[in-house]
């Protein structure tokens, strides 16, 4: 009697898991899409755009670095 | 239907018998029959609605495929041809950061660019001051390997959790000798261990991604389940927020190698990418909202577009057989930064596909890396009990200066050779 009614609810979860997946299939299927030029093409644009302000990118004078290094100068 | 149908062929049968043999006996065989006959459409039935979910499933894939493909006319790097090489980069680490007494295990960067909270293997979470190497802040947490940890935007809070599948948020005070212990906040609980949390844009809510497989969303305050999220079939180890201008979305990666897109307010999973052959250890969003990285134990790091709804890019080589534990982008999104398990920093450029640098100094595995909030350097935790912060080494001339003789020396040499060929 056990079994039977585990294995029931094991249908049952197994039903819920396969109706659960298809419902998110369908609404994965049915979104909007955009070609990967334009996608890549936004991408570079963001890039090409923001590249001046990022200071990993283009560095920036020393005196401004917070993190610059405390060594002594000399002068050779 | 069709259950029905039998009941009633079924009772029509056990009438007619009845009629003919009008014994108690033959009634209740009648009946026994009756029930047995019902449970097994039933069990007919539900075989054969899962077989039909099941198929139905496997052509909605395909049509998700097919979808996705036709879309695919152009790879990123073809489009990026266009677009200048960015050359070889030379890193350099400004601090290293040393204190704790077991494995990094997680950092994160405060909004004010300078304080890093970082938490260990050994239950210790301390808040450093970047730029003095100071410490500021120190918690013994009451368990160990401590693998995720936040910094509250407000910079007033942080919250870390690990194995004791929970996690705390500790307000920080500006006094030192306050016991930060006493004023600690469970906020969330989950039933296995905790990879990763992060603040929303207040102090008032808290993501977590835990390893039983979910993530969930918290009310700091009251320390209420405000939308929980679940889908993943197996641990979730890494989420990572949009950006703010992009919406109440995140994504989250796992051991079941999958990427997935959350909407924060339904709990419904958007989308999701499955293209990692390993688990995802790390994933983190591209600066726009559009796309979004992530590493992986396969020794790849993958670009993902959510409005294409594919990868597009994939980041490796190879030379490179270790996994990635972390990822991040700079500011304007050209660079990613990989941390690796075989000690390293790789540099990807983000649109040609190639790497433009590689950084050694760390003496065991990069278990993290974060960019600082105004992109002007990245720190990285590991395995070997420090953080280093790095920046890139700008070659200008202003900055000659402030070098040491031997660098100085080597300069002038160069730049007597360079001015030598021009001239013959």
């Amino acid at each position: 009697m056990d079994n039977g009614m585990s294995s029931k609810t094991h249908n049952a979860n197994s039903i819920l898991l396969a109706r659960r997946t298809v419902l998110q299939l369908r609404t994965e299927a049915s979104r909007e899409r955009m070609k990967v030029s334009k996608a890549s093409a936004d991408l570079m644009n963001y890039c090409t755009e923001h590249a001046m302000a990022d200071p990993l990118l283009v560095g920036f004078p020393t005196s401004d670095n917070p993190f610059k290094d405390k060594k002594p100068c000399t002068i050779l | 239907m069709c259950i029905i149908l039998c009941i009633i062929f079924c009772i029509i049968l056990c009438i007619i018998m009845c009629i003919i043999v009008i014994t108690k006996m033959c009634i209740i065989m009648c009946i026994v029959l009756c029930i047995i006959l019902s449970m097994a459409t039933q069990e007919l039935q539900i075989n054969e609605s899962l077989a039909h979910l099941k198929t139905e499933s496997e052509s909605l894939k395909t049509k998700l495929e097919e979808e996705r493909a036709k879309l695919h006319d152009v790879e990123l790097h073809q489009v990026a041809e266009k677009v200048e090489g960015l050359g070889q980069f030379v890193m350099k680490t400004r601090r290293t950061l040393k204190g704790h007494g077991n494995k990094v295990l997680c950092m994160d960067w405060c909004k004010d660019k300078r304080r890093i909270v970082s938490s260990s293997q050994d239950g210790k979470v301390i808040v450093w001051d970047a730029f003095t190497t100071n410490k500021e802040h120190a918690v013994t947490m009451p368990c160990t390997w401590v693998m995720a940890c936040a910094y509250a935007p407000s910079g007033c809070a942080v919250a870390c959790g690990g194995l004791d599948n929970k996690c705390s948020v500790y307000p920080l005070s500006l006094d030192k000798n306050e016991n930060l212990a006493a004023k600690k906040k469970s906020v969330a609980m989950h039933t296995n261990y905790l990879s990763a949390c992060s603040f929303t844009n207040s102090d008032m809510q808290i993501l977590t991604s835990s390893g039983d497989g979910t993530c969930a969303l918290w009310d700091v305050e009251s320390g209420q389940l405000l939308q929980s999220f679940h889908g993943h079939a197996a641990d979730v180890l890494c989420l990572d927020l949009a950006p703010s201008e992009t919406g109440n979305t995140f994504v989250s990666g796992g051991c079941d190698k999958k990427a997935n897109v959350w909407d924060m307010r339904s709990g419904q999973c958007i989308q999701s990418f499955e293209t990692h052959e390993s688990d995802i250890n790390s994933v983190r969003y591209y600066p726009s909202g559009d796309a979004f990285a992530s590493g992986s134990d396969d020794a790849t790091c993958r670009l993902y577009d959510l409005r294409a709804d594919r990868e597009v890019a994939i980041y490796s080589k190879e030379s490179i057989i270790f996994g990635v534990s972390s990822v991040d982008f700079s500011l304007s999104g050209r660079l990613l930064f990989g941390g690796y398990n075989d000690y390293t920093i790789n540099v990807w450029d983000v649109l040609k596909g190639t790497r433009v640098s590689i950084l050694f100094g760390h003496e065991n595995r990069v278990s993290t890396l974060r960019v600082s909030p105004d992109g002007t350097a990245f720190c990285t935790g590991s395995w070997d009990h420090t953080l280093r912060v790095s920046s890139s080494f700008s070659f200008s001339l202003f900055s000659v200066i402030s070098l040491s003789p031997e660098v100085l020396l080597t300069h002038c040499v160069f730049f007597f050779f360079f001015f030598l060929q021009i001239w013959a």
